[in-house]
């Protein structure tokens, strides 16, 4: 084995490397699907192509669907823009290829991705997906996967070559995407694909776990293609279809944000909130500037809580040790580079403020606010965007998101700054507890309109069913009931503040996990 | 490192062509490549896909072979790493004429198996008692003189019927019926009466060739009893051909109870009621008739008609319009309706395939392969009836239409021809199935038990019949039984649930690890591939010398070639049994042949062009198949029967009265083998040559008459006269047959990604592919109130199993459907545990009792993929329960079972399996109360037609009844 150059091998007249599926042709074999796993060496419970079927319309009008499904190869791709790292890129060519060896395991791109076709590789633990075999693209040989195809049904070509078989398709041939409504434009083309199988919710999904030779991949993180049997049987009969349809063969794509990432969104509030509220509270004239609570336990919380954010975030890491990548190789277009490079000003921040309160500095703590301030709102609210970067989740579009992560963490941070004033400063204690009724009561409301008004997509729809009533119906419901019970805080007290916050994470583990649960490939 | 951007060889078209080179353009006509060209196929240099985009070089020799995941035999090229001398990938061998560098998902997944952790790399001998599971390694030399000791004993006391060898999927042409032939054996067993004897039969009788090979590819119409674009024979060649022939234009019409992903593309599904299938045939080959759309002049002069009338209307006088006359009165009750009423479909939609039928002239291509003519009593008349389209359009060995398959077959001359043996077996050719397509496989643990012989030593090879076969149980009694088995040997590359019951276990290599020849009628040409150890023709192509495969095989796996050379030399160590000559080499008398030389004979002596070719490129014959796997023999034969016989061959000649055709020249020496209907001689000396047509003497067909038989006076004279024409024969799963409450199961259907249960070992097919639950419609489900993942339990006649429901709308109502390939289990810890589950067997008297114990769970082993493993399903053995049902014609066992279904009761767990083994054999012996047996009807005092094909067919003499 010999090493040679890096990069890509610069092509005399740039190609746009693009690829058809034609479904008129496919058998539905899985040549392909195997002939990656050979050629790529991909493990098991994970796939850059496979091959889903959907059983369409009832005996004897019915056929099997099927669909190669793999990554679409954007020219607009969310995951090279979701990339903290550059790992996914975008070549001069149009193939989005990946480096294994810059990625942190992030899975930022996962979230991205709108056609769930990116997984983390268990055995290196970077982030992989179809990248049309670069690397024979490269010394001139069709990807595996066309190879192998008895019946040509997969073909690799060049978009700017007129005379290239793909061409011909795309320009002369009722050809389709997946999913355009997300705007990612994609260069894999699908001639003869089924609505059925297009669509991921068009499907309904087999009960008992089982498809028609395997079973399904069950358990939280795992989602499956299709509307769960409970959906179709709430919208009376099949999924999102008009015409009968079941799937009957799929793969499951593993959630890439665990509880972790829904604890960090807590955490996060509270150092970000406990700040913000203080300082909010000084502005209003109902906090002392030399009080302990501002002097001491302001930055301790906050810092405290920050280095648990931190710590969090790189737990949920695949490459831990990796984590500094984000500021020796930054890609600044992704939220999570912009988000941990606000997250250290407002560390730095916390630790003036420290070290001021240590000097016994007041003016100057205070004087930072004029920087913290918006740093802190920054801490707090640049998570919406960064979620909202994960194009696919559409639970997560809200345009409420960045005014309720800031409710949020007022919400969170009057909550952790409570029993500190109780110790420290009893008379901090009263504003807290309206501050935290308030910012509760806000919340309240901004959950109630984000689940009342229709929503605009089937899969926000479908997100949100999952959160209020569905997989995660358990969480939200804690959530909204220990929330409303902090309303109460002014009569209750300071036992108020673990309910809010017990009742802020329920919540934020619904949001963050019903986002992730809704199919997309 | 080095800095070789520009130096790197790339295969693209531009540059490949600069440098003289072959470029293998792929579908995509980019100017990318398929392959790399094969100039450079000793040194290939590629990128490391997982290194990337760190550009790391792997450096490969690329060697072909033949992929063993099905009957197909596509092409594969190893991709051995030069650094390492391993194999890292399979692709497809662009070389390959019937795969064309094309694979399904079983040949990459090769990989799999040769890596996989569980295989067997040790022979292995009984420790305990028979399935007891406990084994002790031996050395092959041990195994090889314990052997021989017991053959030779055997053949020195008279006792050949005491050998036996029976072979799964044999994967060859012939080089191990030649071994048994050496030992003057009648031994030779297969799987044809499990899987295609009912489709053979119908077409011997028809042609005196037991398959269809449709040229798909060229076909306006193509008309399938089968499911070719996701299995069967040939699934990746003829997958390919068929889309080739709808991207043209072509019409497919598709008829399968469930939907399969060929009903999927069909221009037209009918999804009958099984069994029904001859029905819905007839009435289109009615509406030919009345319509006076079939091929007239075709028929009048092909078709054994005038034998027919002198035979069944002897007042007529002979003419083609007599025969018109009665023909269209023959089949005038084979309305569109009657066809409706019998099959369930539309009687408007079979008129309408009638019409596209009707339209295909000599381009309709049609195939019968296991479906309806595997499950049903009379099945037989499925492709009795399918070719009788082709008959009526003249639509055989024309472009687009479909040839008898042994012209598009190449079987070259071996290096020691044997001499036909004089022994008669039956334990596989029992006296009541005489016209049987061909041994009675799956009847020998009933013949053993009824003491009708016993065995000696017994070989399965590439064979699972405790799984596979019907009525498992009934098989462990029988293997359990040293009494009636004396030594089991399993020669295999995976454990199975046959090899439990075995006392040597023997480890036979994958499609990467052993050589074979074969040659199989994917389209309408002849080739021949070879299969062969990729490591040894590495090394051999580097130079190094290796004389037996053990060398580059994982530890001590072998391959049959060799291992059956080297025991015949065993058996006969001093040649005085006349038996070690045929295993002598040529070249140094008195040394034992080696693979080398036996296949360099066969190529430099009996395989037309191959030479020259070879010569070409400056190789030598055995060279030239080592570096490419593959040789196109010749293509487009076409009307083979319609040739001229030429003068030289026609001496002394004598016509029949029907036109037959004799001579006294000798046959022209033929260095294909291929095996076809022998059709007698004259009487007096002159053999047929070929028939009169029109004044000219014409090949004809190898049947007794030349012709076409749509009457078979075989059938007549051996006591079948009400199927002296094709016709439709009334399953046993008729509904008119049924019991209250019961309905079919069709328990056949193959997926795409398994191969019988020979992929068990397959991690990435595995994944895909990993349970059997039931297949029933949405009303039957509603019926029976059970959802699907719902625990049902199906009930045949002799047991039960528990499966899950699948609920689909992919089914006819009123039929339900289960998957083949599913079920395997493992008593001990060895097994293929990736898809085996652990299970209990419990057996009071005739009584046993199956139950999952554990079930698929990840382990750890030398594949890290192992201990990922999340499927924890291997589905339900039903094969178990189902006794056996011989067709009392074709012999072939009639899968379709008449069962209840009902939900699970309390106590059901899923998995479980309850078979009463006395209940089976009441059932057996019911099947054989319909046989008409030799010794009853034969019309000359002989076990079978001679004329018909049968392998290793012995001397005449053994053909004679005993008297």
């Amino acid at each position: 084995m010999q090493e040679a150059e890096q990069g890509p091998t610069p092509a005399p007249q740039q190609a746009k490397w693009a690829k058809v599926i034609d479904h008129q042709s496919c058998i539905g074999c899985h040549a392909c699907s195997t002939a990656c796993k050979s050629e790529n060496e991909v493990p098991l419970t994970v796939h850059r192509t496979y091959v889903k079927s959907v059983d369409v319309g009832t005996f004897p009008q019915v056929r099997r669907a099927f669909q190669v499904t793999r990554c679409n190869q954007c020219d607009d791709a969310p995951c090279t823009t979701a990339c903290p790292t550059t790992a996914m890129y975008r070549r001069p060519d149009g193939i989005v290829d990946f480096d294994k060896e810059a990625c942190i395991g992030c899975k930022a791109c996962i979230a991205a991705c709108p056609y769930d076709a990116i997984f983390i590789n268990p055995e290196d633990h970077s982030a992989e997906k179809c990248n049309f075999c670069a690397h024979r693209i490269d010394v001139g040989l069709e990807p595996a996967c066309v190879t192998v195809c008895p019946t040509q049904a997969i073909l690799v070509g060049d978009m700017n070559d007129p005379g290239s078989a793909v061409s011909q398709f795309i320009h002369r041939e009722a050809v389709t995407v997946r999913r355009p409504e997300k705007a990612t434009r994609p260069k894999l083309y699908y001639r003869g694909a089924h609505q059925a199988t297009l669509d991921p919710l068009a499907a309904q999904r087999p009960e008992g776990d089982l498809f028609m030779w395997s079973q399904q991949t069950t358990g939280a993180e795992y989602v499956v293609s299709g509307s769960s049997p409970e959906a179709a049987g709430r919208r009376g009969d099949a999924g999102n279809s008009s015409a009968a349809a079941v799937l009957s063969y799929d793969v499951g794509h593993k959630i890439p944000w665990d509880w972790r990432v829904s604890l960090y969104t807590l955490t996060k509030g509270i150092a970000a909130g406990v700040y913000l509220v203080s300082l909010l509270l000084i502005l209003a004239g109902r906090l002392e500037t030399g009080g302990a609570l501002w002097t001491w336990a302001t930055p301790v919380i906050a810092g405290v809580f920050l280095a648990i954010t931190g710590a969090l975030l790189i737990w949920d890491l695949e490459h831990p040790a990796r984590f500094f990548y984000i500021f020796t190789r930054p890609q600044w277009r992704s939220w999570l580079v912009k988000g941990a490079f606000v997250i250290a000003g407002y560390s730095a921040v916390l630790g003036g403020h420290f070290a001021a309160s240590l000097a016994g500095w007041s003016a100057g703590a205070l004087t930072l606010g004029w920087v913290g301030l918006p740093l802190a709102a920054m801490t707090a609210v640049y998570t919406a965007y960064l979620f909202a970067q994960a194009k696919a989740r559409d639970l997560w579009q809200s345009p409420l998101l960045p005014p309720h992560m800031l409710v949020q963490a007022l919400l969170a941070g009057s909550a952790a700054l409570l029993p500190a004033a109780a110790f420290l400063e009893p008379a901090a204690v009263e504003p807290l507890l309206w501050t935290l009724a308030g910012s509760s009561l806000l919340h309240l409301l901004l959950v109630w309109g984000e689940n009342t008004l229709p929503h605009v997509t089937a899969h926000a729809r479908e997100a949100a069913h999952e959160m209020t009533s569905g997989r995660y119906r358990r969480f939200f419901l804690a959530g909204v009931v220990l929330t409303a019970a902090a309303v109460a805080a002014p009569w209750i007290g300071v036992a108020a503040a673990p309910v809010a916050l017990i009742g802020l994470l329920a919540f934020e583990h619904a949001y963050v996990q019903a986002g992730q649960s809704v199919p997309l490939a | 490192m080095t800095d070789d951007r520009r130096n790197r060889v790339s295969a693209d078209r531009t540059a490949t062509e600069a440098r003289g080179e072959t470029h293998y353009p792929g579908p995509s006509r980019a100017g990318l490549a398929a392959f790399p060209p094969k100039e450079r196929w000793d040194d290939w240099v590629e990128l490391d896909s997982k290194a990337w985009p760190r550009r790391v070089e792997r450096r490969y020799c690329l060697v072909p072979t033949t992929c063993f995941n099905c009957e197909s035999a596509c092409g594969l090229l190893a991709y051995v790493d030069q650094q390492d001398g391993t194999v890292r990938k399979l692709e497809g061998n662009p070389e390959h004429p019937a795969s064309r560098g094309r694979n399904c998902a079983k040949g990459p997944a090769t990989l799999n198996q040769i890596q996989d952790p569980d295989r067997i790399l040790h022979p292995l001998k009984r420790a305990g008692k028979r399935g007891e599971g406990k084994w002790q390694q031996v050395s092959w030399d041990e195994v090889l003189d314990d052997l021989a000791r017991r053959i030779r004993k055997a053949l020195e006391e008279k006792r050949q019927n005491e050998i036996m060898y029976h072979v799964g999927r044999p994967g060859e042409d012939g080089f191990t019926e030649r071994v048994l032939g050496f030992w003057g054996v009648d031994g030779h067993n297969s799987h044809t009466n499990i899987c295609s004897a009912g489709a053979r039969t119908g077409y011997a009788f028809w042609c005196g060739i037991d398959r269809p090979s449709p040229d798909y590819a060229n076909a306006e119409v193509i008309l399938l009893v089968s499911s070719h674009l996701e299995t069967g024979h040939y699934f990746n060649p003829h997958a390919q051909r068929i889309m080739e022939s709808k991207k043209k234009g072509g019409r497919l019409v598709v008829l399968d109870t469930r939907l399969s992903n060929t009903a999927t593309h069909a221009d037209a599904w009918l999804a009958p009621y099984p069994g029904s299938e001859p029905a819905i045939f007839l009435a289109i080959a009615n509406h030919l008739i009345q319509t006076r759309k079939y091929n007239r002049d075709y028929v009048r002069q092909w078709w054994n008609w005038r034998e027919y009338l002198e035979a069944d209307h002897p007042d007529e006088e002979p003419t083609f319009e007599n025969f018109e006359r009665v023909l269209a009165t023959l089949y005038a009750d084979y309305t569109f309706d009657f066809a409706a009423q019998e099959s369930g479909v539309d009687a408007a939609e079979i008129e309408r395939v009638a019409e596209i039928v009707a339209g295909a002239g000599t381009r309709l291509a049609t195939h019968n392969w296991r479906s309806s003519g595997a499950g049903n009593l009379g099945g037989w008349q499925v492709a009795r009836t399918l070719f009788m389209l082709n008959a009526l359009l003249g639509a055989i060995a024309t472009e687009g239409g479909t040839t008898p398959n042994a012209w598009n077959k190449f079987v070259p001359k071996p290096i020691h021809p044997p001499t036909p043996n004089e022994s008669w077996n039956e334990l596989s050719w029992p006296q009541e199935f005489p016209l049987s397509h061909y041994e009675m496989s799956f009847l020998l643990p009933h013949l053993l038990k009824a003491r009708r012989g016993r065995l000696d030593t017994y070989f399965t090879r590439v064979y699972n019949p405790v799984w596979t076969n019907p009525d498992g149980f009934t098989w462990i009694e029988a293997l359990s039984d040293e009494e009636l088995v004396g030594m089991h040997v399993a020669l295999t590359p995976t454990w199975n649930e046959t090899a439990y019951f075995a006392d040597y276990v023997l480890p036979m290599g994958h499609a990467s690890e052993r050589h074979d020849l074969h040659s199989y009628e994917t389209h309408d040409g002849q080739w021949i591939g070879f299969r062969q150890p990729v490591l040894r023709a590495w090394r051999q192509r580097r130079g190094e010398d290796v004389a037996d495969t053990r060398e580059v095989n994982p530890s001590e796996v072998w391959e049959e070639n060799e291992f059956w050379m080297e025991l015949t030399w065993r058996i006969d160590p001093d040649g005085s049994m006349g038996i070690r000559k045929f295993v002598e080499s040529k070249k140094n008398p008195g040394e034992r042949l080696g693979v080398d030389e036996y296949y360099a004979h066969v190529f430099e002596n009996s395989v037309p062009g191959l030479p020259e070719k070879a010569a070409e490129e400056g190789l030598e014959p055995l060279e030239y198949m080592r570096r490419y796997g593959s040789f196109e023999v010749t293509s487009k034969i076409g009307e083979i029967y319609a040739e001229e016989v030429p003068d030289a061959e026609l001496d002394d000649v004598a016509t029949g009265r029907l036109g037959r055709v004799y001579t006294r020249a000798p046959k022209p020496p033929a260095a294909n083998t291929v095996g076809t209907g022998a059709p007698e001689s004259d009487g007096d000396g002159r053999r047929p040559v070929g028939i009169d047509v029109d004044g000219i003497v014409r090949r004809g067909f190898p049947t007794p008459s030349g012709r076409l038989e749509f009457y078979s006076p075989t059938l007549v004279s051996w006591g079948w006269g009400e199927a002296a024409i094709p016709t439709y024969l009334r399953s046993h799963i008729h509904p008119a047959r049924l019991d209250d409450g019961q309905i079919p199961l069709i328990s056949t259907f193959r997926l795409p990604i398994q191969i019988h249960t020979r992929s068990a070992n397959s991690k990435w097919l595995d994944e895909i592919a990993h349970t059997n639950p039931l297949w029933l419609h949405r009303s039957d489900a509603e019926r029976f109130g059970v959802a699907t993942g719902d625990l049902v339990r199906v009930e045949t006649d002799i047991g039960y199993f528990v499966v899950k429901a699948w609920v689909t709308e992919g089914i006819r109502p009123g039929v339900v459907a289960c998957s083949h390939h599913m079920g395997r289990w493992k008593l001990h810890k060895d097994g293929q545990k990736q898809l085996m589950s652990t299970v209990s067997l419990d057996r009071k008297d005739s009584g046993w009792k199956l139950r999952r114990q554990t079930e698929v769970a990840p382990y750890e082993s030398s594949d890290p993929d192992t201990g990922r493993i999340w499927w924890t399903d291997a589905g339900v053995h039903q094969n178990l329960t189902f006794p056996v049902h011989p067709d009392p014609v074709s012999g072939m066992h009639c899968w379709h079972q008449a069962v209840r279904v009902r939900k699970a009761e309390p106590g059901d767990e899923y998995g479980d399996v309850y078979v009463d083994t006395a209940a089976s054999e009441r059932v057996f012996r019911e099947w054989l109360d319909e046989t008409r047996p030799a010794r009853e009807h034969s019309p000359d005092g002989t076990r079978r037609p001679h004329w018909l094909l049968r392998p290793l067919r012995p001397s005449r003499e053994a053909y004679k009844l005993p008297t």
